[in-house]
Parts: structure tokens; C-alpha cells; sequence
């Protein structure tokens, strides 16, 4: 059922008009962008154990095409098979960066790919009731306490954001988790980790689906230029690839960019942009 | 750019609703593995093992009349008590063994839940017996895989056997 409303919601939303690339207005406005990941939500319809949570996505932009990203959210799990009972809850924080690796055609354009990573930390406790186990000898039915843990863990992410009403996103990112440290415990190692998801098996994949607002709280004529990866220069390659870099600076700077160097090229550029 | 924003949102839904299914592949019953000689080298003609106290039908652990030099059978260990008993009948002559034991519960994974994990740590036992050595002290459900050399305790029982 929730994935039906999920997919009609979803059609309703892209069919809305995207009024604030139509408007024509000089600026370019920037701010803090607040969401909260739907998928959260979704969980519960995912798997037959209760799995429910929340979590709040916040990113700030700097320098145009980086977006320092802070994430914290709770969860609460409680799965029940046949032999044992066993519940895991907590919170979690990420902090990180996404980088911006697609072109904004206009200064309307908010549109991006990005590629970001983060560190994350969770504490939560974990329990376990109801353990049965028998063998030739009995039959025991025992309870595992309350175990206070915690957890550090990276990730790299990938994903796309755009802007489907003026200041509203929506947006996915795909997620590979790398857990670095976990509270040992004796008798349980965690299948589930609030942030990190289920723990079992090879690099634990995630996915998140957003909403979010952006606070337009600066303003700017500029579009952020387009990140060039960095690499080492080669000779032979240098003079026709300079030639392209002078040109494509050229062709975003109207046409005056004549720097003698790519860097140089590009700072003529956004001088001319911002006097637009 | 937003046709793929909502179509791969899409699919991320529907892909994040699959379900992983209830399986498992791991063992999950936890043996003890202990071979039984006798000291001199002498074939064990019939081995019956039972647990101490376990006097009803169907509590024999082991009923073996092949004759051979050594025997190696897995045995379960008490999930309550540090000590296990077994009653162990080679070529005729009963003899009786002590296995002291800690043991914790682990979780095996999220499908295969719960096995008890017991570490060895000492063993007392008749006269019958020559001598008992523990080999692996770790008892846990991957002790089931050890290879036909391999074995957590031996037992090797007097020549007079």
C-alpha cells in the first residue's frame, strides 16, 4: 500500500510546474537546505521484523559545488523468530561533504550529481529475550540484558538532488558503508546498526529518498563553475588540451575570457558572469 | 536530469522492498569432537557412550560393534551445568568421564539465531581411563567441521580394555 501512495506521490510531484526556472529573476539564491529521508518511513514495509526510524539531512553550500552535510536520525528495531527475541535501538550522527560533479546550466539551474563521503557514529543498545536452544541434555530458555554499544563508520555516496518547487528538493543517494568500529559484545555481534543498516555479510549497501527545503538566505549573480578533477600534466597532451579549457572558459565568460592559463581563464570567466 | 531523479528514486523503492527471505547456512548444533583410543595400541571392538543419568530408551549417544583403532564421535555438552558426564562402555568395560565446560550463548546471524560456544577446561574420570587430553578447547557449532585428524578432546582408555 505504501508503495503505491509512494509512486503516486512521486508522479504527482514531477508533473508540478517548475515555476522557479520559468520566473526571470537575476538571481541566484543559496542557503542551508533541511530534509528528512522518506525511506525511514518505508522501512516497516521492508522486512518482517518492526524496523522504524527517522532521520533529518542538512547541507550547507560552499564555494558553489560543495555542500558540507550533517545527518542524525534514531531507529528502533524489534525482530522476533521462532528461537530468540531481539531489539536494537539508538541513534546516529553523520557529518561529510558532498561535491557537486555536474554543470548548472543557468543561474536558475539547482539541479546536481553529486559524489560525497561521511563519518558516522551511532550508540545504541542492544538486547535479546526468549533464546531457546535444546540438545540431548534440555532444553534453555534465557535472556541476554540491555548491552550499551556504539559504532564508526565511513561512507561514500552517490546521488543526484534537483529542485522540483522553487526551494523544495527532492533527491537519492546510494550509499556503501564501511563499519570501522563496534563495541564488542560477548554474545551478540549486531546484525542491525542504526545508520549503518544490516551489518551481515560483505560492504553493507544503503539507499536514501529525500525531501527537503532550502532557505534562500544568500543571493548571488554567479553560477558555480564546473569542478575540474586535477591531474598531472603532460606535454604532449597540454597545448590542445589548454586550447580546449581557454575556449570552453571563453564561451561561459561571453567570449572575453583570454587568460593565458586554465586557472586564469576561469576567474576571467566568473568576473564576467557576475557582472551579468 | 529530473527523469532520472524520479525514476531511479523509483527503483530504489521497489529494489529496498525486496525481501532477503529466511535462510540459513551455517551449522548451528554444537558437538564436542572426541576421538577414543586405547593406550597400546588395541582395536575398540563395541563403543556405547550414554550421559550419565540418561537411562531411558533412546538415550544412547553411541552404539558402535565396528571394530576399529580409533573412534571418533561428536557429543553434545549441557546447555545449564559446567560439567558434563558421560558413561562410556569400550569392549565391555564402563568407565565413567567428567568434562568441565564454560559456556556462552552467541548469536550465529540474524537467520540461524543462537548456539551455545564452550571453552574445555579440565576433565576427571575412573580408572578405566588412562588419560584424557584436550586437544581444542573451543567448542562451538564449526567444531562439527573438523577434519577426520582433528578432534577437541581425546580419550584414551587403559590397555586392560
Amino acid at each position: 500500500m505504501i508503495r503505491i501512495f509512494a509512486f503516486i506521490l512521486t508522479l504527482l510531484i514531477s508533473t508540478l510546474p517548475v515555476s522557479s526556472q520559468t520566473k526571470a529573476s537575476p538571481w541566484r539564491y543559496e542557503g542551508p537546505r533541511v530534509g528528512m529521508d522518506l525511506s525511514r518511513y518505508l522501512l516497516p514495509y521492508m522486512s518482517s521484523a518492526k524496523r522504524n526510524g527517522w532521520e533529518i539531512q542538512a547541507d550547507f553550500p560552499y564555494k558553489g559545488n560543495f555542500f558540507p552535510t550533517v545527518e542524525t536520525g534514531m531507529q528502533w528495531f524489534d525482530d522476533t523468530h521462532s528461537t530468540f527475541r531481539y531489539k536494537n535501538n539508538g541513534a546516529y550522527a553523520r557529518v561529510g561533504i558532498d561535491m557537486n560533479i555536474s554543470k548548472f546550466e543557468s543561474l536558475k539551474d539547482h539541479d546536481f550529481v553529486f559524489v560525497g563521503f561521511r563519518y558516522g557514529y551511532s550508540i545504541f543498545s542492544q538486547q535479546s529475550e526468549n533464546i531457546t536452544n535444546s540438545n540431548y541434555w534440555e532444553s534453555i530458555n534465557t535472556n541476554l540484558p540491555s548491552h550499551l554499544m556504539n559504532a564508526h563508520w565511513g561512507e561514500l555516496v552517490f546521488g543526484m538532488k534537483g529542485e522540483l518547487l522553487p526551494n523544495f528538493f527532492f533527491g537519492w543517494s546510494l550509499r556503501a558503508k564501511f563499519p570501522i568500529a563496534v563495541t564488542k559484545d560477548v554474545n551478540i555481534h549486531p546484525y542491525i546498526i542504526p545508520g549503518i543498516g544490516k551489518t551481515g555479510g560483505g560492504t553493507p549497501f544503503d539507499f536514501s529518498v529525500g525531501v527537503y527545503y532550502r532557505f534562500p538566505i544568500f543571493r548571488s549573480k554567479t553560477i558555480p563553475k564546473v569542478l575540474k578533477m586535477g591531474g598531472a600534466k603532460h606535454p604532449g597532451l597540454n597545448d590542445g588540451m589548454d586550447q580546449e579549457g581557454q575556449g570552453y572558459g571563453g564561451q561561459r565568460s561571453g567570449g572575453s575570457g583570454s587568460g593565458s592559463s586554465g586557472g586564469g581563464g576561469n576567474r576571467g570567466g566568473g568576473g564576467s558572469r557576475s557582472g551579468r | 536530469m529530473r527523469f532520472y531523479l524520479i525514476v531511479i528514486s523509483l527503483l530504489l523503492f521497489s529494489l529496498g522492498s525486496c525481501n532477503d527471505g529466511n535462510r540459513c547456512y551455517e551449522s548451528v548444533d554444537t558437538f564436542m569432537i572426541s576421538s577414543f583410543s586405547i593406550d597400546g595400541f588395541k582395536n575398540i571392538k563395541t563403543l556405547i557412550i550414554k550421559g550419565i543419568n540418561k537411562n531411558d530408551v533412546g538415550d544412547t549417544l553411541v552404539n558402535d560393534d565396528q571394530t576399529t583403532l580409533t573412534k571418533r564421535y561428536p557429543l553434545p555438552l549441557s546447555l545449564s551445568a559446567d560439567s558434563t558426564g558421560f558413561v562410556l562402555t569400550a569392549n565391555g568395560k564402563t568407565d565413567t568421564l567428567f568434562v568441565r565446560h564454560k559456556m556462552v550463548i552467541k548469536l550465529i546471524s540474524e537467520f540461524c539465531g543462537f548456539a551455545p560456544n564452550y571453552t574445555l577446561s579440565g576433565s576427571s574420570y575412573t580408572l578405566g581411563i588412562d588419560s584424557v587430553r584436550i586437544t581444542d578447547s573451543k567448542v562451538n557449532p564449526q567444531s562439527i567441521a573438523k577434519t577426520t585428524n582433528d578432534q577437541n578432546i581425546r580419550i584414551y582408555f587403559n590397555a586392560a580394555h
